[in-house]
This record gives C-alpha cells, sequence and structure tokens, in this order.
C-alpha cells in the first residue's frame, strides 16, 4: 500500500471515529420531560399575574393554558415524516459514497478480485503444464526403463548362452582328458603288470631250479627232503 | 408512558434527535445525520483499503468485508435477479447494500445505539431514487409505450382478468412500490429499536426496583436483551440485503418483461 493511500485511509478512519464518537453522546428529543415541564412552570410563572389580582375563572383559563403548554413536551414531530435537513445530508452521502464507488471504490475491489482470479488461473495453468510435463518425463523414464530391462535381459541371455557354451566345451574337454589318463593309466598298468609276470617268472624258474638242485643235493629219505624245502622256501621268503 | 408500571418514554422520542450543529437551518445535523455520514465514510475507508491489498492471495480483514459484500451483492442479488446485464448496476447496489448495512448495524453498536433508518429520510429518498431508475431503464429497453403496456398488461395474462391485474398493476408498479420499499425498511428498524429500547428499559427498571427485581432481570429481560440484540444484527442485515435484491428484481423486471 503506498504511503498516500494510507494517509487518506487514516484521515477518512479519524473522520469517522470523530463522527462516531459525536453522535454517540446526542440524546434523542434532546431533553427531558421532566426538564420541559419545568421549563414551561418556570415560564408560566413569569407570565402568571399575581394570584389576588386575577378571577378564578382567569386563573382556571391560566391552568388550561399551562396544561397545553406541559403536554406538549410529550410531543415529537411523527417518525414517519421524513426531515428534510436529514434528507438533505443522508442523500448527500449517499451520492458521495455512490461517486466514489464508481469513481474509485469498486473498480479497485473488482480489479484486485480479477487480478487475484487471473493470478490463481496462471497458477493453475502452470500446475496444469506441470503435471503434463512431469506426466511426459515419467513416461519417458518408463520407456527407457523397460529399454534398459530388455536390454539387460538380452545380456542376460548372451551370458547364460555363452555359458552353456563355454560349459559345454569344458566339459568335453574333461571328457577327454579323463579318457586320455585312464588309458594311459590302462597301459601303464598293463605294463606294469607284465613287467610283474615276466619277473615273477624269473624268479620261479631260480626257485625250481634252486629247488631242484636242493633235492638233488640231499637225496634223502623223505622227512630230511621236507624239510629241505621248507628250508630252501624259508630262504626264498626270506629274500624276497 | 406508564405501561405495566414502567416509565416507558413517548415512542416518538426514541426517534427524534435535536441539532448538533445549524440548528434551524437545511443543513441542521444531529445524531441520525452523523450516522449515516459515519456509514458513508467506513464504507469509503473499507473500499480504500480492499482495493489496495492486490498482493495476498486470501482476503482477510476489511479485504474480506469488502470483496464478500461485493460478490454476495453480484451472485445472490444481480445474478438471480437481472442476469449478466445487471453487471452495470453492481456499483449502485453495492453502495445501496453497505450504506443501508452500517445505517442499520448502528443499532447494535454501543454508545450508537440507533438505526439511522428508523429515520423515514434514506429510506424514502433511496426509494424514490429507485422507483426512477427502475421507470427509466423499462423505458429505455423497451421503449415508453412499451414499458407502460408490459407493465399495465402483463405478458401471459388470460385478456379477462386485465379488468382486475391492469389497475393493481398501475398502482402497485407506479405508486405502491417506492412506499412499499421505503415503510419496510423504516418499519422493521423501528420495530428493532423499539424491542431493545423496551429491554433495556425493562432491565434497568427491574434491577433498579431491588429483591425479585434482580432475578427478573437477570433471568428475563436481560437474556430477552441480549438475545434480541443478536437477531437486530441479523435484521440489519437482512433489511440491507432485501431493499437491495428488492431494487434488483424491479430493475430487472424493467428490463426482461418476459421474466
Amino acid at each position: 500500500m503506498t504511503r498516500r493511500i494510507r494517509h487518506i485511509a487514516g484521515a477518512l478512519g479519524l473522520i469517522t471515529v470523530a463522527v462516531v464518537a459525536l453522535a454517540a453522546p446526542a440524546g434523542a428529543s434532546g431533553e427531558t420531560i421532566g426538564g420541559c415541564a419545568i421549563d414551561k412552570a418556570i415560564e408560566a410563572e413569569e407570565h402568571l399575574p399575581s394570584l389576588h389580582e386575577i378571577h378564578d375563572e382567569e386563573f382556571e383559563a391560566e391552568f388550561e393554558a399551562l396544561e397545553k403548554e406541559m403536554e406538549s413536551c410529550l410531543e415529537a414531530p411523527s417518525a414517519i415524516i421524513p426531515e428534510l435537513d436529514e434528507i438533505i445530508w443522508g442523500g448527500t452521502a449517499f451520492l458521495v459514497l455512490f461517486g466514489f464507488m464508481v469513481w474509485k471504490g469498486f473498480p479497485a475491489v473488482q480489479g484486485a478480485m480479477n487480478a487475484r482470479a487471473d493470478r490463481i488461473a496462471a497458477d493453475l495453468d502452470a500446475a496444469e503444464q506441470a503435471k503434463v510435463d512431469a506426466v511426459k518425463i515419467k513416461t519417458d523414464h518408463e520407456a527407457e526403463l523397460s529399454g534398459a530391462k530388455a536390454e539387460a535381459a538380452g545380456i542376460i541371455d548372451d551370458a547364460r548362452a555363452q555359458a552353456d557354451q563355454l560349459k559345454g566345451e569344458l566339459q568335453a574337454r574333461a571328457n577327454e582328458e579323463v579318457a586320455e589318463m585312464r588309458a594311459r593309466a590302462a597301459a601303464d598298468l598293463e605294463s606294469a603288470r607284465s613287467q610283474a609276470i615276466s619277473d615273477l617268472r624269473g624268479d620261479v624258474s631260480q626257485i625250481a631250479v634252486g629247488a631242484a638242485e636242493a633235492v638233488i643235493k640231499a637225496n634223502l629219505d623223505r622227512d630230511a627232503q621236507s624239510a629241505l624245502v621248507n628250508a630252501y622256501i624259508d630262504e626264498v621268503a626270506g629274500r624276497g | 408512558m406508564n405501561v405495566l408500571a414502567l416509565e416507558f418514554p413517548p415512542v416518538n422520542h426514541l426517534f427524534d434527535w435535536p441539532s448538533i450543529w445549524f440548528d434551524g437551518t437545511l443543513f441542521a445535523i444531529n445524531k441520525t445525520v452523523l450516522i449515516y455520514l459515519g456509514s458513508m465514510l467506513v464504507t469509503m475507508v473499507i473500499f480504500t483499503l480492499a482495493g489496495r491489498q492486490r498482493d495476498s492471495l486470501v482476503p482477510s480483514g476489511v479485504q474480506h468485508v469488502a470483496e464478500s459484500g461485493v460478490t454476495f451483492v453480484e451472485e445472490s442479488v444481480v445474478m438471480q435477479t437481472i442476469g449478466p446485464d445487471g453487471k452495470k448496476f453492481m456499483p449502485f447496489l453495492t453502495t445501496m447494500f453497505f450504506f443501508i448495512l452500517f445505517s442499520n448495524i448502528t443499532e447494535v453498536i454501543p454508545f450508537l445505539q440507533f438505526p439511522a433508518n428508523s429515520r423515514m429520510a434514506i429510506p424514502i429518498t433511496l426509494a424514490i431514487v429507485v422507483w426512477c431508475i427502475y421507470n427509466f431503464v423499462g423505458v429505455q429497453s423497451q421503449g415508453f409505450f412499451g414499458y407502460l403496456k408490459n407493465s399495465l398488461f402483463p405478458p401471459g395474462v388470460p385478456k379477462a382478468l386485465y379488468i382486475i391485474v391492469t389497475p393493481i398493476e398501475l398502482v402497485s408498479t407506479f405508486v405502491v412500490r417506492p412506499f412499499s420499499l421505503a415503510i419496510r425498511l423504516w418499519a422493521n428498524m423501528v420495530a428493532g429499536h423499539l424491542l431493545l429500547v423496551t429491554f433495556a428499559i425493562l432491565s434497568a427498571t427491574m434491577w433498579d426496583a431491588g429483591g425479585p427485581g434482580y432475578a427478573g432481570a437477570l433471568v428475563l429481560s436481560w437474556p430477552m436483551l441480549i438475545l434480541m440484540t443478536g437477531f437486530e444484527i441479523l435484521v440489519s442485515v437482512l433489511q440491507a440485503f432485501i431493499f437491495t435484491i428488492l431494487t434488483a428484481v424491479y430493475i430487472g423486471g424493467s428490463m426482461h418483461p418476459e421474466h
């Protein structure tokens, strides 16, 4: 609010307070009925001749007049008949207010309301635009995400296929190596067996020859031959 | 006036205010006049301040009062009775609503306690202004004879009924309306002021009597005074609204006779 407007509003406010303050103490009908009656009585007393100077008829007439005067204290202008001064001031106040409202008050308030409505409409439009943008961004992100997911799935499938292929190759190679090792082991085993048989055959021949020599040397009885054979066998066993 | 042992002032004395300045002239200023001037100034202050608060998104204080009033007059009065054509009467109707409202509401404001519209000056002045406006609008919208014809011979009424309807419409539209408009407002405010004065005097008198009077004042008259004060706030607003909406109805009828 500009300083000028604040000053105008302040001045109008002060005037309003002054008007209200002035209006408050004013009393309806001005004076009290009792006060009015006393005034009338004093006024009558001033005009009333001395009691001993007038006759009873005149005295009664004077009192009737005083009574009427006092009753007039109860009278007031009719409430339904408009007072001209109130019409002039009230009508002028309304005209001045109407002029102010047409010139300044109404357009200002209407303008403030329209400005606010425009601002709210602009804010709503901006919010709507932001919402549309957000939805678009979300859609884009979702599209990107689904693309990334598809790509990841493809990569996983490829990796899985490669792994399967690698696994097959490794397995085949392992099988080959095992077969080779088995073959080699079988060959080694056969070779060792042949060697063992050959060695055994030589040893048996020597044993047989030795046994035969011993039998011939002793040429003794059955018990002696058995003892010799057993001794030889023990000997051979002790050698082996 | 002595009613039920209560000293009640003569009714006319409750509404007749002595002059404060310029006594005996055409420009005499009394309490009623000061309330009219106060109503004018208060409305000016409210609209001056309200028109300046453009930055706030939510109205507050006097801005709320002014904007609520304008919106109320627009939506509940103009759009309901005249339609979009009636928006050009918004400043007039808004001025009338606020001026009458603030002249009425002084009835319950402490130390003022007098509704300025319980005097006939403004009700009859505004009613005559309204009479001039709706007749002018009628002649402007329909032409002199068209307005006269539509006013006296309302469309859609069986022709045989015109014998009864036409004199009634003549008196009603061109004679009675301003008086009914003025007297409705004036009489309501007079009645409200009398009610408040009655219960205020009753409360004071019973309290002064002492003894059982204390109980009577506290239990009966004083609560009624409070109740009536609240009721008169409602009446003040309602009468301002009724005067304004009837004005709009008369203007709308002059602009659109088919309605």
